[in-house]
């Protein structure tokens, strides 16, 4: 059979060019839109306020609407 | 559930940059990028110099949103708008589409390249574990997951800058605004200030431009 050395150098050209419009799976799975964590959920950190359990919403939030009234002086001065 | 806000009160705000220095230090924000910033009007004109910390608002229809085309952007329970630097292509259209400069990049190569998007987070983090340190090297903070409220307005000398869930901070705004009347020494509800930026019962919202007027329009 006789090699045609032009067509096949035109597919390996093709080949090498197209490669750049192909992504890979394990890149579109990155750039899938992920799941954010909830704050209540508390943080991995030694930073955390003392004043509430982590995972109970209702706690993380009595907590921050108590700290939201320090940025009120006419609360704090009372 | 908690809608968060952010709210600057021009009456007391000083121009010290504390919050922007707050936020750059705590976030650790690179430089040539600056999440929050003070804007000054009227500069020295005496009784009418006006200062005012701006950062992204976080707003409930954020036009950032719309236009982002890798759509990275998400919407927290809690009301914050937050995006996904994974997914971000850095190709600028949500600065564009900002009213208020929020989105930030940094200039890294010779013919304008740019980073992926960087903006104020509410110091509520990303999409990554919260308070790990993948989170903090790519978003920052994440303040809110520690029981805590952003840095910039807990720290704000004059309290001028507040944030936290909109019905409380807009409650403290309304004591001032009634104060300040009741004093007579300033302007009351009619300061710039919730009403002014969110709307209220005296301040419709304005009627759209019929698409008609508006050239190119379909």
């Amino acid at each position: 059979m006789k090699v045609n050395f032009k067509t096949l150098g035109l597919c390996f050209t093709a080949a090498i060019l197209l490669a750049a419009c192909s992504e890979p799976p394990e890149i579109a799975a990155k750039a899938a839109k992920r799941p954010d964590v909830a704050p209540y959920m508390g943080a991995n950190n030694g930073f955390m306020t003392k004043n509430w359990t982590p995972g109970n919403q209702a706690s993380w939030t009595e907590s921050i609407d108590k700290r939201n009234q320090s940025q009120n002086e006419y609360s704090r001065v009372k | 559930m908690a809608r968060m806000k952010f709210i600057c009160d021009t009456e007391r705000c000083i121009e010290c940059n504390g919050c922007v220095t707050a936020c750059k230090n705590d976030n650790e924000v690179p430089w040539g990028v600056n999440r929050r910033r003070v804007v000054t009007v009227n500069d020295g004109i005496i009784g009418q110099e006006k200062s005012v910390s701006v950062a992204c608002m976080h707003c409930s229809d954020a036009p950032c949103m719309a236009v982002c085309p890798v759509d990275c952007f998400y919407r927290t329970d809690e009301g914050v708008v937050l995006h996904d630097k994974d997914i971000c292509i850095g190709c600028g259209y949500c600065s564009f589409a900002c009213p208020f400069g929020a989105p930030q990049f940094l200039s890294k190569g010779a013919f304008g390249s740019r980073s992926k998007m960087d903006k104020c987070t509410f110091c509520s983090g990303g999409p990554e574990e919260n308070g790990s340190v993948a989170e903090f090297e790519k978003y920052g903070r994440n303040r809110l997951a520690e029981g805590k409220l952003p840095l910039c307005a807990e720290m704000c000398s004059t309290k001028a800058l507040i944030g936290g869930d909109s019905d409380i901070i807009s409650g403290i705004f309304n004591n001032r605004v009634a104060t300040r009347e009741k004093n007579g020494h300033y302007a009351g509800s009619k300061a710039f200030g919730w009403t002014t930026a969110y709307g209220g019962p005296d301040a419709p919202a304005p009627t759209p431009t019929p698409a008609a007027k508006i050239p190119g329009a379909q």
